[in-house]
């Protein structure tokens, strides 16, 4: 059934529930609060109650309660029902947003994010440019006190890496050693602006992998941050230029040409644009096509891994003690947990540790951290402390969120562990063949 | 009852940040428990961190004459948890402390919300583990087990929850602490704490609880046997306890059941299509376990069984598990609410009581399906329905009083683990009369002599003369009932 962006809540995907309360307890917003109306049921409660109109869904608690939602869909890994309650919030912050236009502040940065940094590669890296700078010269750090908690998000903010390390992937990178065939990689928007040595390391693995690694500079942002706070149309509009982006690039390949997303949360939201397109004729059928073609970096890695040269991080004599966090559009976005574990492990100089609750949210969860600084943080410590606990050196995750929110927080903590991209681990220990 | 302005201030002070909600909201998401045919509004949520705030927090309700109704994770399935209109709610989800682990004589001293899984995962690197495992144990608590007595499928051998539980820190209505935690292994004198547990929230809350450890067996086998049919199944379970033999679980899945578990992200692999799966755990020392296995693969074939094999492995005995316990949740997919009764019966009747459930749902047009702790006697006949239709809502309810009914009748009790709450109040006429249920209400006014904490619940509001008539089926003979375990799991 799908979500009608007309009908305040959907209706029917809310009766998925039974309320039996198994989803309470790995809930992050219910583990601080211990408040029921902060938990999956509860919040379903909610969209219940205002579907039935028993609730307004102006009501300011209301509200809240969307926002405080990490949207981390933990609670779908855990339900018997099948409640798919990610798509749920999604529906339900769109349905809101039209009933009650935002407080100024967040309505600024969500403007700037999605209405015009996210969509224009131009701007972003002008946008990220001024960060930097402001960084740089230190007006960040003075001006962040003043802006509150909300400041001191941004003072967390990882430094900006200078131009030259944000530039983009050419469109082709060749094949080395016995070629196998075509990748197409998805650049993404913050990615290259953030961590362009993640999608080198992400090219240059597949590369030695046999690959030619095609990217498109057509597509910017896949929409997903749109989605998750509730700018449906917005979403929809980034899939199309998405998918025809990617569909031309492909055009003249024999196969279906893989997509390689090294970004959880982009490869989760870009496998379920089947979904989002549902009720458009014109696209549904495009959009599932496009969502089959979606791969995670790990999923592609792990099934072509062995085939490759030994991969060597390090001495296995001295090995790293390396942590893997589960990201949470990894692991309950898409159901992957094996291969980035399997990956780790066939690598030489590795001794990986698990953490106890990998699958608990960081509290990075796309733009939230910048949005709810406080409670970020709070999502965050008792994983911070369990990742000291394992004394592991190296933090991996596979999401750009996450890798800022760990980097802030270890670097808070006074750590001096790592955190790295899965993509960048491989790229070190694989020999070119 | 409206709290005064000077007393809401007071809480406030007393619980800090976060630890009073109110408003819509807050009455919204805390309507119902996990039965959510029957809701309330509650006036206040209060979430108290220890017991010192939950002592403070009650004598300012006791002063203002507010009912208390006590929750856990609201994960029950009588309403017990049900707010009262107009009285606070007091939820022990922000106090989930370990105060003391005791390796050497296996207790463990832990705050009234710690959930029940944490705990068995906190003592699991000991080789130790917390017995009673209610099927939601992944999210009910320890304080909400001590509530109700909850039981588990393991609860076949090691015993419902009253057996777990060493001692207790209680708050009383008017704000008292009453510290039942020593001495832990024998009460001098009245057992206070034995009286406390199933007392479904109406004498006090426990804040604190002291409960038994229990070492992991040396061995475990757990056996999956494949049915063409329920009856088979049932049968197989008769012959067990026949011939004596002590799995230390015995549960059944019907063919329904079977088809949602293996649609839902708690795929176990039972066999799609088989009309029924007994699961049988066995455990002790290596050469108990190979007797048990062996007679209980000898029974399963001859009643019938097509297939009788063993969990390879931790992970495979992990996933059949996690498949039986989240069986609940997954009917969801089949309709939007479910129904679920829990009644005991005599476990020589097991077969002709679920037919005849199933027959009393047929009647009526529902659906049915059964998922129970066979071992126990202890049955859940599952209707799944939509609870807007009234209708329909309707023939639920006369379905599971019919039911109810006939296993009382048949000398079975009318909860086997889930307690009574708001949804069987009446029916304990059904087993009782006006004078075993006056002493029932002197013994809990002892404890709480204005009936404010859990007003409503667990006992008729009404007479049973005035209930019912004069002609209400008394229990034929109380010593038929299901076991000397007492309740246990579904
Ligand atoms: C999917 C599912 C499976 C289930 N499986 C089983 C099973 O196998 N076996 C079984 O026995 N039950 C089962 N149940 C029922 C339920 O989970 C148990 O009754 C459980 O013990 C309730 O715990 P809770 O923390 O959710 O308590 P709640 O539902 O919040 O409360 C239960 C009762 O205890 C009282 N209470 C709560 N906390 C305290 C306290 N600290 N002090 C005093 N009184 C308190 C409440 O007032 C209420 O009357 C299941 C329920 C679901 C939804
Ligand atoms: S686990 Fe699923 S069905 Fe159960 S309360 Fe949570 S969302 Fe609802
Ligand atoms: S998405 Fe995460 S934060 Fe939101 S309700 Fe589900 S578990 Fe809680």
């Amino acid at each position: 059934m799908s979500f009608n962006d007309e009908s305040l809540v959907d209706y029917a995907r809310t009766l998925d529930c039974i309320h039996c309360g198994l989803c309470l307890r790995t809930c992050p917003t219910y583990q601080l609060t211990g408040n029921e109306s902060s938990s999956p049921r509860g919040r379903i409660a909610l969209m219940r109650a205002v579907a039935e109109q028993r609730l307004d869904a102006r009501d300011p608690a209301y509200g809240e309660e969307l926002d405080f939602c990490l949207v981390c869909r933990h609670c779908e890994s855990v339900c018997p029902a099948g409640v798919r309650f990610g798509e749920m919030m999604e529906h339900a912050r769109a349905s809101r947003a039209r009933v009650s236009p935002k407080a100024a502040p967040l309505r600024f940065v969500r403007w700037l994010a999605f209405g015009h940094a996210l969509r224009s590669r131009l701007l972003l890296s002008a946008a990220h440019g001024a960060l930097s700078f402001a960084q740089r010269s230190g007006i960040l750090g003075r001006l962040a006190p003043s802006l509150g908690a909300r400041g001191a998000g941004l003072a967390s903010l990882p430094e900006v890496p200078r131009s030259r390390d944000r530039e983009l992937l050419p469109p082709c990178t060749a094949a080395q050693g016995e070629r196998r065939g075509d990748v197409a990689l998805l650049e993404g928007c913050v990615m290259p602006e953030l961590f362009g040595r993640v999608n080198r390391a992400t090219a240059s693995v597949l590369s030695k992998l046999g690959y030619d690694v095609r990217t498109t500079r057509e597509a910017v942002c896949c929409g997903a941050l749109h989605a998750h706070n509730g700018d449906l149309a917005g979403a929809r509009e980034l899939a199309r230029t998405l998918i025809a982006a990617f569909e031309k690039q492909a055009a003249g390949s024999s196969e279906p040409l893989p997509i390689v997303v090294n970004s959880a949360g982009c490869g989760a939201h870009m496998k379920e644009l089947g979904r989002l397109l549902e009720d458009d004729p014109s696209w549904s059928g495009r959009a599932a096509a496009f969502a089959a073609r979606v791969v995670d970096f790990s999923e592609f890695v792990a099934a072509r891994l062995p085939d490759a040269a030994r991969a060597r991080f390090a001495d296995p004599d001295a090995p790293y003690r390396v942590a893997y966090d589960d990201p949470c559009h990894l692991c309950h976005g898409q159901q992957i947990r094996r291969e980035p574990r399997a990956i780790l492990d066939g690598i030489e100089g590795l001794r990986r540790v698990e953490m106890p609750n990998s699958e608990g949210c960081c509290g990075s969860a796309g733009i939230y951290s910048l949005l709810r600084p406080e409670d970020s943080l709070a999502v965050l410590a008792p994983k911070l402390a369990e990742f000291q606990a394992t004394g592991a050196e190296i933090l991996v995750t596979a999401n750009p969120g996450c890798h800022l929110q760990w980097q802030a927080g270890l670097s808070r903590a006074g750590s001096r562990a790592q955190v790295l991209h899965l993509a960048e681990v491989v790229d070190r220990a694989l020999p070119a063949p | 009852m409206a709290l005064s302005a000077a007393a809401r201030r007071e809480l406030d002070r007393i619980l800090g940040p976060r630890g009073v909600v109110d408003g819509a909201v807050a009455s919204l998401a805390y309507e119902s428990d996990g039965l959510a045919l029957i809701r309330g509004t509650p006036e206040i949520v209060l979430l108290p961190r220890d017991t010192a705030q939950c002592a403070a927090a009650l004598g300012v309700l006791a002063a203002e004459g507010v009912p208390v109704v006590g929750r856990g994770a609201g994960t029950g399935l009588s309403g017990g948890a049900t707010p009262v209109s107009g009285g606070a709610l007091v939820g022990m989800a922000r106090m989930r402390d370990v105060l003391e682990l005791n390796l050497q004589d296996r207790f463990a001293r832990v705050q009234a919300g710690m959930v029940n899984v944490d705990l068995t995962n906190l003592c699991a690197k000991h080789g130790l583990f917390y017995a009673p495992d209610p099927s939601s144990q992944q999210a009910c608590t320890i304080g909400g087990n001590v509530g109700e007595n909850s039981g588990g499928p393991h609860c076949f051998k090691y015993g419902a929850t009253t057996r777990h539980v060493l001692g207790l820190v209680i708050v009383t209505a008017d704000g008292q602490v009453l510290d039942l935690s020593q001495p832990r292994l024998e009460p001098d004198g009245y057992d206070l704490v034995g009286l406390f547990v199933g007392s479904e929230g109406t004498f006090g809350l426990a804040t604190e609880i002291t409960v038994r450890l229990t070492r992991k067996p040396a061995a475990v086998e757990t056996l999956l046997a494949v049915f063409g049919d329920l009856d088979g199944a049932c049968d197989a379970t008769s012959d067990l306890i026949a011939e004596r033999l002590e799995p230390s679980a015995i549960e059944i899945l019907d063919r329904l059941t079977i088809e949602a578990v293996e649609q839902s992200v708690f795929r176990a692999g039972y066999p799609r299509g088989a009309g029924a799966v007994l699961l049988v755990e066995v455990e002790g020392s290596e050469t108990e376990v190979a007797t048990t296995v062996r007679d209980v693969t000898r029974i399963a074939r001859a009643r019938g069984a097509l297939e009788v094999r063993s969990a390879r492995g931790e992970s495979e005995r992990k996933k059949l598990w996690a498949g039986r316990k989240g069986a609940f949740g997954a009917m969801g997919r089949i309709a939007p609410d479910l129904y679920v009764a829990d009644v005991c019966v005599p476990r020589t009747r097991l077969k002709e009581l679920v037919l005849a459930a199933t027959r009393i749902a047929a009647e009526k047009r529902l659906k049915l399906s059964n998922v129970f702790h066979a071992g126990d006697g202890n049955l859940h006949p599952n209707i799944s329905y939509d609870r807007r239709n009234p209708d329909e809502v309707e023939r639920v309810l006369a379905a599971g009083r019919e039911i109810m009914e006939l296993c009382v009748a048949a000398g079975g009790s009318l909860t086997g683990e889930h307690g009574v709450g708001l949804e069987k109040r009446e029916e304990m006429c059904l087993v009782y009369g006006d004078d075993d249920l006056a002493v029932m209400r002197r013994v809990r006014e002892a404890w709480d002599p204005a009936r404010r904490m859990n007003p409503g619940k667990l006992l008729p509001v009404r007479g049973c003369r005035e209930a019912r008539g004069a002609s209400l089926p008394r229990r034929a003979a109380p010593d038929h009932a299901p076991q000397a375990h007492g309740g246990s799991g579904r």
